[in-house]
């Protein structure tokens, strides 16, 4: 149990992987609904645009990516820090995956629901901003905080190019103590209760957040009395 | 210009190393692929002890990241002095248990989508529960599984590029051997992803294909 000695190096790896794997997320989530608006757009060059994004993303693997953007760019004479090749690598693979999830999420909207906002007299912008996109939020919940936690395990890739995030370190701490099966175990243990912690917390928020809000209650008076009723309940 | 008449003429370590992915690709879809079905068929039953186990198992395959595994299978293994655990078996082991975890999932939807009044059918026309899971439940699962059991394939292509950082010689450890004998490694590692989006893209775009047939199939039906 000597490794118990370096746990603060667990520790702060463990911070350095909750951190690059959020900001890689985050980068990917404007990526993704950039490149998922593209993809819809009215122009064939945008969809085109979109289109080869989303498809060499997808079919080439995140950890040679991450060595193009770290090894690749470097002999290229752009020597970018190994965090900052990392995260933007990772964000970029993410956004790929998320520009699916998000166009498929938008595509899922009811064309009824385009033509009732239409005949409301909604504008274009309007109507993707207050029927499509609170819709779409709704069913692209649950695979983007997927595709999150995509990101947290992916982000393991990163002690590849020497960022010192929880795989790195308890590849350090492994080199020290030679503990190896409890080192990797206790590594797992972090990566566990970082990815349970985030589904939880994601189905705790979607349960408040995302509950079914129709409101069916209406209220009425029979002719002669003065009495308002309700008639109706909650969906 | 030299930069690329290198890595031609190195084209015979790529070669092998293409030779290695494909090894690696074929031997983790057959074994993952048996234990995912065994696991999600074991999961639909619901057995009772059993299920707890496959279940911390699942907990733990797919919420942790593959490399670590990786690494505690190979570096575990060298710990414990399993000297007949070679880079190859230890990346198969690893690659198994991983895409076993997520296909076995995919599985048991298969056998869960099969409408309960199949199965009452069946047993009401006296066939025997063998016969029943066999000829009425399996082949009404395929078309459920078949699409997302493909993209599972195509993570599980690419999944087998960390099997370079345990120093299994595929592709990518051998696209890093020829940087090492000097070559522009922005140049190689493009080859490299080249390599695999030739063989990825065809397979997505015949998921995709398949996941349309099958989808219009069904509407045609309902």
């Amino acid at each position: 149990m000597l490794f118990l000695n370096y746990w603060h190096l667990f520790v702060t790896g463990a911070w350095v992987t909750i951190w690059t794997s959020t900001v890689a997320f985050a980068i990917g989530l404007v990526l993704g609904t950039l490149f998922a608006l593209a993809r819809r757009s009215r122009f064939r060059v945008l969809r085109l645009i979109g289109t080869v994004y989303v498809e060499i993303l997808r079919n080439t693997p995140a950890l040679v990516q991450i060595f193009i953007a770290y090894f690749g760019f470097a002999s290229l004479g752009f020597r970018l820090p190994a965090l900052l090749a990392g995260i933007t690598a990772l964000g970029v693979n993410a956004g790929a995956y998320l520009a699916e999830i998000i166009r498929a999420g938008i595509a899922s909207v009811p064309p009824g629901q385009l033509e009732a906002a239409r005949t409301l007299g909604l504008s274009p912008v309007q109507t993707f901003f207050s029927v499509v996109l609170p819709q779409a939020t709704r069913t692209v919940f649950p695979p983007v905080v997927n595709q999150y936690v995509e990101t947290i395990l992916g982000s393991s890739l990163l002690s590849a190019i020497s960022v010192q995030e929880l795989t790195a370190e308890a590849r350090i701490v492994n080199s020290i103590t030679y503990e190896t099966l409890a080192i990797f175990a206790f590594a797992m243990i972090f990566y566990l209760i970082l990815t349970n912690l985030v589904s939880f917390a994601a189905a705790m928020f979607s349960r408040s957040f995302f509950k079914p809000r129709i409101a069916t209650s209406y209220k009425f008076s029979i002719r002669g009395s003065r009495q308002l009723r309700t008639g109706g309940g909650r969906a | 210009m030299s930069d690329w008449q290198h890595i031609w003429d190195a084209r015979g370590l790529l070669l092998s190393g293409l030779l290695a992915t494909l090894a690696l690709v074929a031997g983790s879809i057959m074994t993952s692929t048996i234990l995912g079905f065994v696991v999600g068929f074991l999961r639909y039953r619901r057995i009772p002890v059993v299920n707890v186990v496959l279940r911390v198992y699942l907990e733990i395959f797919r919420g942790t990241p593959l490399l670590v595994q990786l690494l505690f299978i190979y570096f575990g293994a060298a710990y414990l002095r399993l000297d007949w655990v070679t880079v190859f078996i230890a990346s198969l082991v690893g690659m198994t248990l991983f895409n076993g975890a997520y296909i076995s999932e995919i599985f048991r939807g298969g056998f869960e989508a099969v409408p309960t009044g199949q199965r009452e059918a069946a047993t009401t026309l006296g066939l025997s529960r063998f016969h029943i899971t066999k000829d009425v439940v399996f082949p009404q699962t395929l078309p459920v599984v078949l699409p997302p059991l493909f993209s599972q394939y195509l993570q599980l292509i690419k999944n087998t590029s960390l099997a370079s950082v345990i120093s299994y010689f595929d592709i990518v450890r051998q696209g890093q051997a020829i940087i090492d004998q000097g070559a522009n490694s922005f140049d190689v590692y493009l080859v490299v992803a080249i390599m695999f989006f030739v063989i990825s893209y065809p397979l997505s775009l015949l998921a995709r294909a398949l996941e349309k047939r099958i989808v219009t199939r069904r509407e045609r039906v309902a």
